[in-house]
């Protein structure tokens, strides 16, 4: 660290060079009466190096909330959220998925959370427009194979599921090119492909979508029932690396997750989970769910002969996409359906 | 002058020697002068003159302030505190059974703790302080401005902004029930764009930004000094990850415990902070806890702890210095925090349906 560039006294800054003290963080991390021992200067000369340090760290980093509003801009403005493809769904969750922060998608299996990710990642490639960001997505698959054919499927039949588009700007994007899937079965192998693989393709621009199917599947077999605090620490370190590279980045992290029983009602409350009828819980505990900016559930609704929505080619069930909690979103839900163009939802 | 050489402020090595050398007070050091001293202890002629421009500010200080009458450290009696206490206003939540069981809402000078599990409601309470803290007097509330140290990332501007539409139409439909021209003049600034730019935002990504901001702290609020209300939400978020040396983590968050009380006191601001919840697996059974160990626990004035009951939301007052441990329960509207049962409106003329601890009017205020 190049104390000279600091706006200090000369003496501070030799003090600081002798002292060894190689960084800021070095600096913040010492008590005061700590840096007096080290660099043997009077409590007045400490508390300038503090603030001037502060300073640097903070510079212009203040904002109102007015100016927050009234933000237009694609690059840093809050209203900027990744559409989900289908205008219910987003109007369900205010404009779609927030661009910082780690949502979450947990539901049982055959739900429909593979299917509305695959939509996410063809979403995210429509320009600003149409409610996308102009650029790809990363699918980190865990456990089952990438549902290549399926994506083809959907990629054909975009101009259907997106009406609102128009055909030559559908047309003039390569959907398949700008998908990067990686597999990752284990927690070092993980590890390995966030620090190294991800963080190339955001600093590059390439993507801003990151989708792991599913979050679960690294935790399950690693960790016996002795070792939940290792398992804690383990997924608080995952995620803090998931959330600073989503505020780095500006880039939704879509972590999908399954569900485990809940045993005892309190349990089930505790995971504020109040889906009707089910006793269902996202896997992972409290540990995670401090994690997260946003918690969807999605279930398969058995209502044999309420179909007034649907048209009669459907073949899918009805599905239900319900909003657990969110700083921005009221608890609801709405129904949606599985069909050939994607995840639509019924108004 | 007869302050003692341990108390100045000076390096500590040098403070040593004076004490090896025999000083005891200021006013020795001064008697001697720089040539005296150096050749005394040691040191050179720059470095003792240099001493004694500091031990002179030093005592000038003292003098000043000791004819000023208030200094650093100042007496006051058990009664003037208690009056002090009495006419500090309180920042309504708009939920009347939690601002009953805080003894009338969020209190100034003390820090307030809120844990609760994700999606209780941490956050939404925090955003409706940040807009009730700005409520004019005359209505009830301090009319104050508010600092946002966020570093989750769940400050949502959209949620802010129906909160605050909903204050401002709640106080017009008061204004307009009691027909006072003053309370029609105070809300003429008390508007949406008003409100919103009233509230200062800062994120930090993790807890060295979170250190710098707080030493940056009490400078913003002497610049800003109508602010009276500073939320961290949540203070646990860059405290429970990248720490191996869980000893430095319990010095860093006793060192800023401590800074948020200085602020809290000097600026007369109330501090609010947010935590997680952690499971404490104990004899076979878990229950959840207060994250961050329990030494942070003796770091807020008053703990809340927002928790389920099936679907009901409840909020507990844990831990208080004047108001008993009871549990409320709170709704959460698209409105922001109320009630589970809106009190019934009534319009009497002290408007006590918004707060009924307000002050009352005096006569010279009626006169005016």
């Amino acid at each position: 660290m190049d104390w000279d560039q600091f706006d200090l006294n000369p003496k501070t800054i030799a003090a600081l060079k002798k002292a060894d003290i190689k960084s800021v963080k070095e600096v913040l991390n010492l008590s005061g009466a700590d840096l007096q021992r080290l660099m043997k200067l009077s409590s007045a000369d400490i508390q300038c190096l503090l603030k001037t340090v502060s300073h640097t760290l903070r510079r212009n980093s203040m904002l109102t909330a007015l100016q927050l509003y009234q933000d237009k801009d694609h690059f840093t403005s809050q209203h900027q959220k990744l559409s989900l493809g289908c205008s219910v769904l987003d109007n369900l969750l205010k404009g779609g998925i927030p661009l910082v922060g780690i949502t979450e998608l947990a539901g049982e299996s055959s739900a429909g959370k593979t299917q509305i990710s695959l939509q996410l990642c063809l979403c995210v490639q429509y320009p600003y427009k149409y409610g996308g960001l102009e650029s790809g997505a990363v699918y980190i698959c865990t456990e089952d194979v990438f549902p290549s054919k399926r994506l083809q499927q959907l990629i054909d039949q975009q101009h259907k599921l997106r009406a609102d588009v128009p055909a030559e700007i559908i047309q003039k994007i390569r959907f398949g090119n700008s998908i990067f899937v990686e597999q990752a079965a284990d927690l070092d192998t993980f590890q390995q492909c966030i620090t190294r693989r991800l963080s190339l393709l955001l600093a590059r621009g390439m993507v801003r979508l990151v989708v792991i199917d599913s979050i679960a599947a690294l935790f399950r077999c690693e960790f016996g029932a002795a070792q939940s605090a290792l398992k804690a620490r383990y997924l608080q370190t995952l995620g803090a690396q998931l959330h600073s590279l989503s505020t780095r980045y500006r880039t939704p992290i879509m972590c999908i997750n399954q569900v485990t029983d809940a045993v005892s009602e309190p349990e089930a409350a505790q995971c504020s989970c109040r889906v009707e009828g089910s006793r269902v819980t996202p896997a992972l505990g409290i540990t995670w769910s401090n994690q997260l900016l946003m918690r969807l559930m999605v279930s398969r609704v058995s209502l044999p002969g309420h179909s007034p929505g649907l048209a009669p080619h459907c073949a899918g069930s009805v599905r239900t996409l319900s909003v657990i909690f969110a700083p921005h979103l009221p608890p609801s839900f709405c129904y949606y359906t599985v069909q050939l163009e994607g995840v639509k939802g019924i108004k | 002058m007869q302050r003692e050489v341990g108390t100045l402020p000076l390096a500590p090595a040098l403070r040593a020697r004076l004490a090896a050398a025999g000083f005891q007070t200021a006013q020795e050091l001064l008697d001697t002068g720089p040539c005296g001293l150096s050749k005394e202890i040691g040191i050179s002629r720059e470095e003792a003159l240099e001493a004694l421009q500091v031990v002179r500010q030093e005592c000038h200080g003292d003098a000043a302030r000791t004819a000023g009458g208030s200094g650093a450290t100042r007496n006051c009696t058990a009664l003037e505190l208690l009056e002090e206490e009495q006419t500090q206003g309180f920042i309504i939540t708009f939920c009347s059974a939690l601002d009953n069981i805080l003894g009338g809402g969020v209190q100034l000078t003390k820090i307030t703790e809120i844990c609760g599990a994700p999606g209780v409601g941490k956050t939404q309470l925090c955003m409706q302080l940040a807009v009730d803290v700005q409520i004019p007097e005359c209505f009830g509330g301090v009319a104050g401005e508010a600092v946002f140290i966020d570093t989750e990332g769940s400050f949502m501007v959209d949620r802010v902004v129906d909160i605050a539409a909903a204050c401002v139409q709640h106080c017009h439909l008061i204004a307009e029930a009691q027909q006072e021209e003053d309370l029609r003049k105070a809300l003429e600034t008390f508007s949406l764009e008003n409100i919103l730019s009233h509230i200062y935002y800062f994120r930090c990504r993790d807890y060295t930004e979170l250190l710098a901001q707080v030493y940056l702290l009490p400078e913003f609020l002497s610049e800003h000094s109508k602010v009276r209300l500073v939320v961290i939400d949540g203070i646990a978020f860059p405290f429970r990850h990248d720490f191996e040396d869980l000893s430095l983590r319990t010095r860093l968050l006793n060192g800023l415990a401590q800074q948020l009380i200085i602020i809290a006191n000097d600026h007369k601001s109330a501090v609010v902070l947010t935590n997680q919840m952690t499971t404490r697996i104990a004899q076979s059974q878990s229950t959840l806890v207060p994250a961050l160990g329990e030494s942070w626990g003796h770091a807020a004035t008053v703990r809340l702890i927002f928790h389920w009951d099936n679907s009901q939301r409840l909020a507990t007052l844990y831990k208080s210095p004047s108001q008993k441990e009871s549990t409320i329960a709170y709704h959460i509207t698209s409105h922001g925090f109320r009630d589970v049962q809106p009190p019934a409106v009534t319009h009497s003329t002290e408007g006590t349906e918004l707060n009924p601890r307000k002050r009352p009017r005096t006569e010279e205020e009626k006169q005016q």
